[in-house]
């Protein structure tokens, strides 16, 4: 086994507690793979009672959820407390005044590997690019599994290895480090599902690729949306100057049309309790 | 405290039912012996968050 995987929990928490503030600027992806979530689920006929929002970030998805599904009630779970924070601040101020407040949201400060919910409650877990922070997947998987009422659905979006794989590339001539986290292949997700024993799981991918000016301005969206490295066998301390400059060189060999490209490889997937 | 949110929370770690303690505004699991903190009306489930009961603590 590779330890040089794991993601450092406290230290997530950390780069996402300080993201929350201008994380819906630069979460451009995360709002483009929801809405592609949301169209897949047109083909889907199934109306939950309770959703769990895990990984609901700012609330982007939940508030999209809740105009699909008008009665359901909502459970979001983050690990970020500042991510609720943010997610409650946009709801307008008079939406909070006791005459006109439906408490139909409750928010969870919480780990998705460890959810502190009852057995069997939840009609459908949503979970729009999260599940690559967590480390144990299967584990993830088994706790959404028992969170879910028989025939409950569980809907997911989640990144594979070939996202920043230019980066990959470009710090691979550089030094010994990991730049970026890893990612788990869509054949593995599929099977650590059906594992875990959900049935009919539909899996999919796509590669969706931002452009960029600079390599300055990419790395600063993926830290503006906490994504910057935090796998455990990342370097602690800067890379150096010139490491910087090689790997900024590097990357220019990548430029197509004045833009700088960044993958993200995007899996979809869902299944059945 | 939303009554509601209670009815469905669970420790994290164990799975028991919770005892909201409104005198500290927290989450206690008896088992693990570890108080959950509420802030800002969100409970904060986390393992590392949680105060750790002292053992003469009457829960």
């Amino acid at each position: 086994m590779n330890y040089d995987h794991f993601i450092d929990k406290r230290q997530l928490r950390r780069s996402f507690e300080r993201a929350a503030a201008g994380y819906d600027q630069a979460a451009v992806l995360q709002h483009e793979v929801c809405n592609r979530m949301l169209s897949r689920l047109d083909y889907i006929k199934y109306i939950p009672d309770t959703l769990l929002d895990a990984g609901s970030g700012t609330g982007y998805g939940n508030r999209k959820l809740v105009m699909r599904y008008p009665s359901v009630r909502v459970i979001a779970i983050d690990i970020a407390m500042a991510m609720h924070s943010q997610a409650r601040s946009l709801i307008p101020w008079w939406k909070r005044l006791p005459p006109f407040y439906k408490s139909n949201i409750n928010y969870i400060c919480g780990d998705i590997e460890q959810l502190p919910l009852k057995d069997s409650g939840i009609g459908m877990v949503w979970s729009n690019l999260t599940l690559q922070w967590c480390d144990n997947i299967k584990q993830t998987f088994s706790e959404v599994r028992r969170v879910l009422k028989t025939d409950g659905l569980f809907m997911f979006s989640t990144l594979g290895p070939d996202t920043l794989k230019e980066f990959r590339q470009v710090f691979s001539g550089v030094d010994k480090y990991r730049h970026t986290n890893r990612f788990t292949d869509m054949h593995d997700i599929g099977d650590l599902l059906a594992h875990n024993g959900f049935s009919t799981p539909v899996m999919d991918m796509e590669y969706i690729t931002l452009t960029y000016d600079d390599v300055v301005s990419a790395m600063r969206d993926l830290k503006a949306i906490g994504a910057h490295n935090i796998a455990d066998g990342r370097q602690r301390g800067l890379t150096g100057k010139n490491g910087w400059r090689r790997a900024v060189e590097s990357y220019e060999t990548f430029r197509i049309e004045g833009k700088l490209p960044v993958t993200f490889e995007v899996i979809y997937g869902h299944a059945w309790k | 405290m939303d009554a509601k949110l209670l009815n469905i929370l669970v420790c994290p770690l164990c799975k028991a039912s919770l005892l909201y303690k409104k005198s500290g505004n927290e989450l206690i699991c008896r088992g693990d012996r570890l108080a959950f903190p509420i802030r800002d009306g969100i409970p904060v489930m986390l393992e590392d968050e949680a105060r750790i009961l002292m053992a003469d603590e009457e829960v």
